[in-house]
């Protein structure tokens, strides 16, 4: 009896620290690649998310497979030849929002976000920094980013036969709504 | 004469359209659910997630990219802009399989949470659910 209560305070703190993170399981990031011989744009729905508001601690998780396209072979080439989501079937983002003194959890309103951390895609790792915002309605927090990537800095060949279809620089666009606990 | 040159410029233009149809039809299609495609395997949500939980890359090579019919309860439904996810979760299990519909392939009507459904779609991987795409309601 008596250790049940000496497991109680403890059990409190547990449920206290878990309230601070949000997690996302159908968050929403697409890519867009534009030169004047074609436009690509990919969409994948499916992004887990862990945002934790007590340390700025940001995680996105997606599986490269997810990743739709309009034109189904264009989706096939992307897979096969480009990232090879067979063998590298995740890319993921662990980072840090790094000005969190500077965003309010608790009040309604659109945060400026400064987000710092690690890349990975198709088995390579950078260091990337951008800035996003962190929404507040209602106690529902969204994040949202825009940033671009170089797919030669992450091992992606393009084959000179598609290099003026192919944009150098892709614009990444996320948006991931947490659920509200 | 000019007949036949008449002609022949109209069987080139014929030849022409057939051929843009046929490029449209097989380089440029769009496909918005795997439900033309035969399923390889069909298997219960649990089952496919404790696969995923044991041996991720196992997993991966017998799932990866391959249309599958997954059958299980609705726990939960969700939608943006262009996706419907419906969530099939087993009550005991922690987590279950996210299956992505695109709106125009699924009527939200004929879905309610507690139904059992079986749904057709392409296996993406796994996160902290196992992920389909594409999606279509199998009868």
């Amino acid at each position: 009896m008596k250790t049940k209560f000496l497991f109680l305070p403890l059990f409190l703190i547990t449920q206290v620290a878990f309230a601070q993170k949000h997690i996302a399981k159908t968050g929403y990031i697409w890519f867009y690649s534009y030169t004047p011989m074609e436009v690509i744009e990919a969409h994948n729905h499916q992004v887990v998310s862990i945002l934790d508001i007590s340390t700025g601690d940001i995680i996105f998780n997606l599986l490269v497979k997810s990743f739709e396209f309009k034109v189904a072979l264009m989706q096939e080439h992307f897979n096969e030849n480009y990232i090879e989501s067979t063998k590298f079937p995740k890319s993921t983002f662990k980072g840090k929002i790094t000005n969190l003194d500077k965003i309010d959890f608790k009040k309604d309103g659109t945060y400026p976000a400064d987000v710092t951390g690690d890349l990975t895609i198709h088995g390579v790792t950078k260091s990337i920094t951008t800035s996003g915002t962190i929404e507040i309605a209602g106690g529902a927090i969204t994040a949202k980013a825009k940033f671009k990537i170089v797919p030669k800095d992450y091992g992606i060949q393009i084959p000179q036969l598609v290099e003026n279809k192919i944009a150098k620089e892709m614009d990444i666009t996320v948006d991931i709504p947490y659920a509200a606990n | 004469m000019k007949r036949t040159i008449w002609f022949a410029i109209a069987i080139v233009f014929f030849g022409l359209i057939v051929a843009i149809f046929i490029w449209l039809y097989a380089f440029r299609k769009a496909d918005l659910s795997a439900s033309s495609q035969r399923a390889e395997t069909e298997i219960a949500a649990t089952d496919l997630l404790k696969k995923f939980e044991s041996n991720e890359s196992e997993a991966n090579t017998a799932y990866l990219g391959k249309v599958i019919i997954v059958s299980g309860t609705i726990d939960k439904i969700t939608e943006d802009s262009t996706i419907v996810s419906v969530y099939i979760k087993n009550p005991e299990d922690v987590s279950g399989v996210i299956c992505g519909f695109n709106k125009t392939m699924i009527d939200k009507s004929t879905i309610k949470l507690g139904n059992s459904i079986r749904v057709k779609g392409i296996c993406t991987g796994y996160l902290m659910d196992v992920v389909l795409n594409k999606c279509s309601m199998e009868k």
